[in-house]
């Protein structure tokens, strides 16, 4: 799969043959290092000053490569295709090799990043439990009740839920048995053929 | 037992003949015991036609001691001597005693179920859904191709019912069945003891 460069795109990229091989390694690096942990205005400023170039021109530099090392990975695109979408660029071939490497180094590092991303959906995170046997509560003196306490940890984001919900012994039999089966339904043959074909 | 004097007062005239006839005994010992079982407070529940002779303010009186008294009695899980030897401090004869202990043992597991339901306590868990989904692709990343459970804990809290949403992957399901199952093993083995 090729990947589609827009023209704003082009134009903030044109800025990279314009300087030494060393400095779009730095440029790489600092646009790593934004798409890990954000992007911080004052390194552009630092970099124009010694460039000698206009902030804006860095700044649309970094964000081009951050760009197109962020949809590179998000296809997952293959080497040859990773260089022939950036053959459009009429870079040199030095400078190809650079962005190649830094796409092969970090892609995998990227993919995780981008998939922290989309979570709305409350996940597992951890169960604990208890057992523990009610003998009497502040209407009723003298009862024997067998209950399961159990504490949920989920995580949403970067936040955990906590929950803690009780049980009786039958409805976590009921329970263990559904379980099981949602389980077993991953190892049906209608399962494994679409696992093994969507890939 | 430990009852307040207006509740001992009540029950006193309640074990009088003078005040409470036989018939009418019987009645307003079953009209107890009924409003309390009853979901909704009737304000009639004392119009019955044996209890019209007695003055209303003791009727209401009595009415409230014995219902005390039997919320008294469920609590505490008292046997048949505990009310018997109570009931004979305060007068009760002994025919009045077997009316209102057999009456006793006729809705005491109902009273005692609706009492055990009285308090706070975490939601409870009565059900779970599961889907089993693949993820292909989201706005952010291609190609994801994993496969992912998503399950629903259906759980209730006086009366009001929550659903619990959450993903997790087979390892995450195995481990969240394995740990319920280690539960249930240890429920089975602390019933054997």
């Amino acid at each position: 799969m090729l990947l589609v460069l827009s023209e704003d795109h082009k134009e903030h990229l044109a800025f990279l043959p314009k300087v030494e091989p060393a400095v779009v390694r730095e440029f790489g690096r600092i646009a790593l290092e934004f798409i890990r942990r954000g992007a911080s205005p004052k390194i552009y400023e630092g970099a124009a000053r010694k460039l000698g170039v206009p902030v804006e021109m860095v700044q649309h530099g970094v964000e081009g490569l951050m760009f197109l090392m962020t949809e590179s990975s998000k296809h997952m695109i293959s080497e040859v295709d990773f260089l022939d979408s950036v053959l459009v660029l009429g870079f040199g071939e030095e400078l190809n090799q650079i962005l190649l490497q830094l796409y092969l180094q970090h892609h995998s590092q990227i993919r995780s990043i981008l998939s922290q991303l989309p979570s709305n959906l409350p996940a597992y995170h951890s169960l604990e439990w208890r057992l523990d046997v009610q003998l009497a509560s502040r209407s009723v003196r003298e009862q024997v009740i067998p209950m399961l306490t159990i504490h949920l940890l989920l995580t949403k984001g970067s936040d955990s839920i906590s929950r803690v919900l009780q049980t009786d012994p039958r409805t976590l039999l009921h329970l263990i048995s559904t379980l099981e089966a949602a389980l077993a339904s991953m190892k049906t043959s209608h399962a494994r053929r679409i696992l093994r074909n969507i890939k | 037992m430990e009852l307040s004097e207006s509740v001992q007062r009540g029950l006193q005239s309640l074990a009088d003949p003078s005040s409470f006839d036989q018939s009418s005994f019987q009645v307003l010992v079953d009209v107890s015991f009924r409003s309390l079982l009853s979901s909704k407070g009737d304000p009639a529940v004392l119009d019955q036609p044996e209890l019209k002779q007695i003055d209303q303010i003791l009727l209401k009186q009595c009415h409230t001691a014995a219902t005390t008294f039997i919320l008294e009695a469920v609590k505490q899980n008292a046997d048949k001597s505990t009310i018997s030897s109570c009931l004979e401090e305060l007068t009760f004869s002994a025919e009045r005693i077997e009316i209102f202990y057999s009456t006793h043992q006729k809705h005491k597991k109902e009273l005692e179920c609706l009492l055990a339901s009285i308090g706070r306590r975490p939601a409870q868990i009565n059900d779970v859904s599961w889907r089993l989904q693949y993820h292909m692709k989201n706005a952010q990343v291609d190609k994801v191709n994993e496969p992912f459970y998503s399950i629903s804990l259906k759980s209730e809290n006086e009366g009001s019912s929550e659903d619990i949403n959450f993903t997790c992957t087979m390892e995450q399901l195995q481990d969240l069945v394995g740990k319920l199952k280690d539960a249930a093993k240890s429920v089975e083995k602390a019933s054997q003891m």
